[in-house]
């Protein structure tokens, strides 16, 4: 039987301030970055403007692009290579040209393409995609896309709330909490381009980081019901951790596997996708050891449970009545 | 045990399901073959590939209340649908998807098509058709110094670069224009009234209209060299200076510009605000070449729209008419005589697919209300193409490492883990097919980041059961003790994600809904495979080897 990372006695409990000063930090980086630079780099879809993917047969001047442009009255174009050397993105999105798309989301990519046309040739340039969203559908997009991170994360916090007793429900929600935030500060430090897909991203990893919660969780659940005799919590929470680490490690091995396949392989279009997961992965192990499991004991220091085997018992049970109780033992 | 049996019949009466699902079929289908769309048998999977993955274009339409607002919109929009399909359809193009969405938009999805500029034409053109005569009592002249003032006052005027050339083009454009100017009044415009002929007040030099327009070869038309044009159509834009257009008229500006060399025109027409006739009275249209005229689209009008043709017509012979499609002067020729039921439209120098889609557009009917682009999307067939081959080569990259992983880590149960991941593939692109779900690039990614996620649930079983084994549990026990563990958390997984691919499928578009369906596909899918069908196998294995109390796991 091959075996990794068994019967292991790692400490991981007593590292959580470092954890817990990484973890800061790195959000604190993420928020002042976003404070220096502002804002998120959106994407097309939800800024409005004109995306246009293009080929050209050789490898352009971009000077030459960026002039091609302006004469066309396509002023602050972002012009980027994407891929190949002869690939290049162009969004149109200042004010103006996002201005001009409410009358009709078509008109500015027409103008980028006849521009284009005249300048390297019909033939030596060809237009591979091309998205063009008006400023009110972007809008729309955006608002749906904020409702939905809304709800979805609504939706899996009531679920951890009632899926366990409200101590571990709360300390649940608060490292999925955590995965979201730290996830955002990524995006924003590697400038990811916020799209839908990356939305999508950001909404599966937070089943997929519940779900890594869940799991340490419920084995910390069955060892309080085993009673382990004169184990403090920290305790249980270390032995319950290094119980589920081959598991751990072997889950986010595979779910890496495919991962990294989509970063390498799969193309420009879904790198932010893949990026975004790939960091989830590590993400996702880091804090449900490191998010969850200190925040359960801060929580059960602060509103510690009755002692004796009758209050584990109750805790086993998830007793929902338990809910009023601790303003009482405070 | 009858009870295995069962089991294993189902799995495979499953499996058998989902090759049959996904085996490639023949079906009907529009294919494009020689430019021409034909009804033709052809071999396909039945998977349905989203306009991202197989090339097309996307187009969100939204009612227009730029100009003014409908008041019943969903009326609106039902009609508006209705025209839209038509057109579509009579376009020809596989497939088309014509369709509602939201209260003020119509969603159109053509995949494969090549000519998208075109495309975009056709759908989205108003084809409001309207006769209408040019003015011949010189309205404009006696309104410019009035006109002037207003475009001052609003501070339009043409751009800096361009008034130095002002000063030199009108000259050239009324010596252009004078010879052909002259001709054109014996002929045509030889019956203009005195009134019309009586000098207009001389207008005040410099103003915005009184510099930049000269008259053009018919009455009611006008010439705008091409650099002032964007100054004047601004102005022409502005309510103040519309409510200063003389009452009972309309301007309306020419389709083309004109002239010859480097100098362009545009031209603008002054015509009476109320039509003769409008497209609503039209019953056909068809496409037509005239070795005279060129391209021309001949139209046939129905009772009451001959019968008031013919009288109006009757009544401006010598006249101009000119004939205004979306607000957009076609043509304005000299009427010869009264029209009565069909009459033609002269393209100028149109090609005869643009007399197709006039004559397309005209007998769809106008669009009730006006129609803008809000969205559009548009992948070239080959990018497609290389979509699908970039994730095919990563779902395979993916699946050898995630087999590499269970075997080389799991041995023998992870062999058994990797057949039932072939069976969850099976099961999830069976599941999509039918469902007729439309498969997308970010559905791809999410599919081969499923295969990742769905051998999840085996490693939580397996090393369930190493721990029982470990606790000196028999193999049987031990087999049963892990899944039976296992499994609240194999569903809490499941419900915790589903729920946000729920989420996300409500409030996505296209390529993310694809992602959604993709991924609630994948797990319920996975749940299947991890609880049943890995349990099965285990089952049988035991069931095989009586007595064993080694795992290899």
């Amino acid at each position: 039987m091959l075996r990794i990372f068994h019967k292991t006695n790692y400490g991981f409990i007593r590292w959580w301030r470092v954890a817990a000063g990484l973890t800061i930090a790195f959000i604190a980086a993420g928020l002042v970055t976003f404070g220096i630079t502002g804002g998120v780099n959106y994407s097309i879809e939800f800024t409005g403007g004109t995306l246009m993917q293009v080929q050209f047969k050789e490898a352009p001047d971009v000077a030459k692009v960026r002039s091609t442009l302006d004469a066309a009255g396509i002023t602050g174009a972002e012009i980027q290579q994407f891929g190949s050397a002869t690939e290049y993105t162009i969004r149109a999105r200042d004010e103006k040209q996002v201005e001009a798309q409410a009358a009709g989301a078509e008109g500015v990519s027409k103008a980028i393409g006849a521009a284009l046309d005249q300048a390297f040739g019909q033939g030596n340039v060809t237009i591979v995609r091309t998205e063009a969203v008006g400023p009110r559908v972007g809008a729309e997009l955006r608002s749906g896309a904020a409702t939905a991170m809304l709800i979805a994360s609504l939706f899996t916090l009531i679920y951890l709330a009632i899926r366990f007793d409200w101590r571990f429900g709360m300390a649940a929600v608060l490292s999925t909490s955590h995965d979201i935030l730290v996830t955002f500060a990524f995006i924003k430090l590697l400038n990811i381009e916020v799209s839908l897909t990356v939305v999508a991203a950001i909404l599966t990893l937070l089943g997929y980081s519940a779900n890594d919660t869940i799991i340490i969780f419920d084995r910390v659940r069955e060892n309080l019901k085993k009673g382990a005799k004169g184990q403090s919590l920290s305790g249980i929470l270390d032995r319950s951790i290094n119980e589920t680490l081959p598991r751990s490690i072997m889950t986010h091995a595979t779910t890496l596997a495919a991962t990294v396949a989509l970063l390498v392989l799969a193309g420009e279009v879904i790198r932010p996708f893949a990026m975004v997961m790939a960091f989830g992965v590590f993400v996702a192990t880091f804090s449900s050891i490191y998010v969850a499991g200190p925040i359960l004991l801060w929580i059960e220091s602060k509103y510690p449970r009755e002692a004796g085997a009758k209050g584990r018992a109750a805790l086993a049970e998830q007793a929902p009545v338990r809910g009023g109780r601790p303003a009482t033992a405070r | 045990m009858a009870n295995l049996k069962y089991r294993v019949l189902l799995i495979a009466a499953l499996f058998a399901a989902s090759v049959w699902a996904l085996f490639p079929r023949t079906v009907v289908e529009r294919v494009k073959r020689d430019g021409v769309f034909v009804y033709d048998t052809v071999q396909r999977v039945p998977l349905k590939r989203g306009l991202d993955l197989q090339g097309g274009m996307h187009l969100t339409l939204e009612i227009d209340e730029s100009k003014q607002s409908v008041a019943n919109k969903s009326e609106a929009l039902d009609r508006a649908l209705k025209v839209v399909r038509q057109r579509i359809d009579e376009f020809g193009v596989s497939e088309p998807v014509v369709q509602k969405a939201g209260e003020d938009r119509i969603i159109v999805e053509l995949p494969g098509i090549d000519d998208a500029e075109r495309a975009e034409d056709v759908v989205q053109k108003s084809a409001f058709l309207e006769f209408q005569i040019t003015d011949e009592t010189q309205a404009l002249e006696r309104a410019v110094a009035r006109l002037d003032e207003i475009a001052k006052a609003q501070g339009i005027q043409v751009a800096a670069a361009a008034t130095a050339d002002s000063g030199k083009a009108p000259t050239m454009a009324s010596a252009l224009l004078t010879q052909t100017d002259s001709t054109k009044k014996d002929t045509t415009v030889a019956g203009t009234t005195a009134d019309s002929a009586a000098k207009p007040p001389a207008p005040p030099v410099g103003g915005l209209f009184s510099s930049n327009i000269q008259p053009g070869q018919i009455p009611g038309q006008y010439i705008v060299p091409e650099k002032a044009f964007p100054a004047i159509d601004a102005a022409l834009r502005n309510p103040a200076v519309l409510a200063a257009v003389p009452p009972g008229k309309v301007i309306r500006w020419g389709v083309d510009s004109l002239g010859s060399g480097t100098e362009r025109f545009r031209a603008f027409y002054v015509l009476d605000a109320r039509p003769i006739i409008t497209g609503e009275v039209l019953t056909d249209a068809r496409p037509n070449t005239d070795p005279v005229e060129g391209n021309v689209v001949q139209f046939t009008l129905n009772n009451e729209g001959a019968r008031r043709f013919k009288t109006e017509t009757g009544k401006h012979v010598k006249d101009n008419m000119a004939i205004v499609l979306d607000q957009k002067v076609i043509t304005a020729p000299t009427l010869q005589s009264a029209i009565g039921r069909n009459g033609q439209i002269t393209l100028g120098g149109g090609s005869l697919q643009a007399a197709q889609d006039l004559a397309l557009v005209l007998r769809a009917g106008a669009l009730p209300v006006p129609l803008k682009v809000a969205e559009v999307r548009e992948i070239g067939a080959s990018l497609g193409q290389d979509s699908i081959n970039k994730g095919l080569l990563s779902l395979v990259v993916a699946v050898v490492l995630v087999i590499a992983i269970m075997i080389g880590y799991y041995r023998f149960a992870g062999a058994l883990a990797v057949l039932a991941l072939v069976l969850y593939l099976a099961y999830t692109l069976a599941m999509l097919a039918g469902f007729q779900a439309v498969l997308t690039l970010p559905g791809l990614a999410g599919f081969v980041l499923s295969v990742g996620i769905a051998v999840d649930a085996n490693v939580l079983i397996f090393e369930r059961i190493r721990e029982e084994l470990d606790a000196g549990k028999s193999v049987r026990m031990a087999i049963e003790e892990g899944f039976r563990h296992a499994m609240s958390a194999i569903v809490d997984t499941s419900v915790a994600t589903i729920l946000s691919g729920m989420v996300l499928y409500q409030y996505g578009t296209g390529p993310v809904r694809g992602f959604a369906v993709t991924l609630i596909a994948g797990l319920v899918a996975s749940l299947f495979t991890a609880i049943f069908v890995s349990k099965t196998f285990f089952l049988l294995w035991l069931d095989r080897s009586r007595g064993t109390q080694t795992l290899s796991i």
